[in-house]
């Protein structure tokens, strides 16, 4: 295993309990600081792939590292820690509605807070200055007495940004995280998400349908079809072919998608 | 066939044994009950005398049923209709464990047997529980006389329990409110271990869900005058004996209905809150406990509402509050006194329905 893989996959697969299969024979490693951007239909198994990286869904085969150590098959502490280094961001930002913005971005510390303190919601005074400069960063350093459920989707999902930004992590999965926010706010949140890539150094795993967000995003691109990976690439690569590969004979590229 | 296909195939039969049996269960106690019916009203029908020359009553009749060979017949009958299922079309318990056949589908109901047995069968409900409870319009529409009696009394409240009432009122309310506030903390961290949606994944979660709903079932299947007598022996008559009786129930009750609310919650955040490398604890007070928290509010003040209504028949016992003094009144036909009370009764019920509404409508 090589130093610079930043998420390594092998042979992954996963069976829903009702019997449906999601990933089958999933093989493929991330490397330290790229945009990996993941491809596919809905129902592809996307979400269960990111999902299965940091264990919110356990694998039924197969074996995931994450910074070189092994995340399938960790418990208690030792899961949680790894969990901290890979933060999440959501499609539907899942924020805790009724909380405020500061503490929601609060609660990306939970992983190295005590335990005591945080079930009153209670941090030390580090946390809320960290708190705040990661919501200044997105651009909300104003609303963090707000409730989260007060804000727009986009300043939503810009909070989920700053909660993620909180965890201090090496590395961003992110599942659809423009899918359900207006077309002209989508830049706004990618360009977050591409900060963190370009000057934080964080490595980034993220599924879009969007081919434009794609190829202006992306360093590299991965495709599932049906719980397999069918295609693997760079952004110039992708062709009218790929895209019926992956999306299947029937499909037409939506006219703004720059064929 | 490989291995693995084979497990296939015998997992499939083992289905569809498993579904054949259940749907001849659900048919051996249809046609058991509709057996035990028939045999009723034949006797109930027949003129039959008892030992004292009186005809039977219902209870006589319920006590002389053939009930084994009921069962039997009712289970013989299930099989032959499951077994010949093809010839005389699905049976009830068929038709619901696997689906009717497409040559079934459109027939009407009068043209299957499974149709005219459900047709039969509800008929036959409705004789036997119109002569097993008794019923009797001409007795309800001849004799209101008597009865008149007590609504003259309770149209004309008599002021002389008015002080004495007032008094209980109070008691009553508080005696609700205790029992409810002591039940939030219980009802509050039973519901987590009750909730099916945080106890699927470990075998440790599974066992104390099992043990939580057992234990929650059990005690709300129990009535709450049944726990005022138990408590009245316990601590004595009075209002403390009332208040434990109804924060068991409430316990039980609140149980359900938190836990039935943590099972409903959007499980979005809780996802968020694990990915951050937080512990159960923190997921549930960061990604649970924010969402149920105003339905919970909602809830409880429900049951501080129903806790008062319950009081008064807790009273009746011995449980303290106004009930205390309603029950020698309505044995002694003090109707007037009567009429106050539950006149007192009735505008606090409906007093406290509005504001409980009210704040149900501002929490949530």
């Amino acid at each position: 295993m090589t130093v610079e893989s930043a998420i390594r996959i092998e042979n992954l697969g996963m069976v829903y309990p009702g019997g449906v299969r999601a990933l089958e024979d999933v093989t493929l490693e991330v490397h330290t600081g790229e945009f990996l951007a993941v491809l596919g239909l809905s129902g592809s198994g996307k979400s269960t792939l990111l999902r299965c990286i940091n264990r919110l869904i356990d694998p039924t085969e197969g074996r995931v590292w994450i910074l070189g150590e092994e995340i399938t098959g960790a418990k208690g502490g030792r899961l949680r820690n790894m969990r901290r280094q890979a933060a999440m961001i959501f499609q539907q930002f899942n924020l805790v509605k009724r909380h405020t913005v500061l503490t929601n971005v609060l609660s990306g510390a939970l992983g190295r807070s005590p335990l005591a303190s945080s079930l009153v919601l209670s941090f030390p005074p580090e946390e809320h200055e960290r708190a705040i400069a990661a919501l200044e960063r997105v651009g909300l350093g104003d609303r963090f007495t707000s409730r989260a459920d007060a804000l727009s989707g986009g300043q939503q999902q810009r909070v989920a940004i700053a909660r993620a930004l909180m965890q201090e992590p090496r590395l961003i999965l992110a599942d659809e995280p423009v899918a359900s926010l207006d077309p002209a706010l989508r830049h706004s949140v990618m360009r977050h998400i591409e900060a963190l890539n370009r000057d934080e150094g964080m490595t980034v795993m993220c599924s879009l349908h969007d081919i434009d967000l794609v190829t202006r995003y992306a360093t590299r691109m991965v495709a599932l079809r049906d719980g397999r990976l069918v295609w693997e690439g760079v952004p110039d690569e992708f062709d009218q072919r790929t895209f019926k590969e992956i999306y299947g004979e029937d499909a037409q590229p939506a006219s703004n998608t720059g064929f | 066939m490989g291995p693995k296909d084979d497990r296939g195939v015998r997992a499939a039969a083992w289905e569809r044994n498993l579904a054949r049996l259940q749907a001849t269960a659900v048919d051996a106690v249809l046609l058991g009950i509709t057996l035990l019916m028939v045999e009723f009203l034949v006797l109930a029908f027949s003129g039959r005398r008892g030992p004292t020359g009186l005809l039977l009553s219902a209870e006589q009749i319920l006590d002389l049923l053939h009930y084994a060979w009921a069962a039997g017949g009712g289970l013989a009958l299930a099989l032959l209709w499951n077994l010949f299922h093809r010839q005389l079309g699905s049976s009830l318990g068929r038709a619901w464990v696997r689906g009717v056949p497409d040559w079934e589908a459109p027939l009407e109901w009068t043209q299957t047997l499974r149709g005219w047995f459900t047709a039969i069968f509800i008929e036959l409900t409705f004789f036997s529980g119109w002569l097993i409870t008794e019923l009797d319009l001409l007795t309800f529409l001849t004799k209101f006389g008597k009865a008149a009696d007590i609504v003259r009394g309770l149209m004309h409240p008599s002021g002389a329990v008015l002080h004495e009432g007032l008094v209980l009122l109070v008691q009553t309310i508080f005696l609700a409110f205790m029992a409810t506030a002591f039940a939030i903390p219980v009802a509050f961290v039973l519901a987590f271990p009750s909730a099916r949606n945080l106890t699927r994944n470990t075998l440790t979660a599974r066992i104390a869900y099992t043990l939580a709903r057992t234990l929650m079932n059990f005690v709300r299947a129990v009535e709450p005058l049944v726990w005022a007598l138990i408590f009245i022996s316990w601590v004595g008559i009075g209002p403390f004996a009332g208040v434990l009786a109804l924060w068991v129930h409430s316990v039980a009750a609140l149980t359900k209905l938190y836990s039935e609310q943590i099972e409903s919650i959007d499980t979005g955040p809780m996802e968020a809150i694990a990915a951050t490398g937080a512990s159960s604890l923190q997921v549930l007070r960061f990604g649970v406990v924010p969402q149920v928290i105003p339905p919970f509010l909602s809830f409880t003040i429900y049951r501080w509402d129903i806790n008062v209504r319950m009081s008064t028949i807790i009273g009746f016992v011995g449980g303290g509050g106004i009930g205390y003094i309603l029950k020698p009144r309505v044995d002694l036909g003090e109707w007037g006194e009567v009429g106050t009370l539950v006149l007192l009764i009735a505008g606090t019920v409906w007093l406290m329905d509005v504001i409980s509404a009210k704040i149900r409508e501002r929490i949530v």
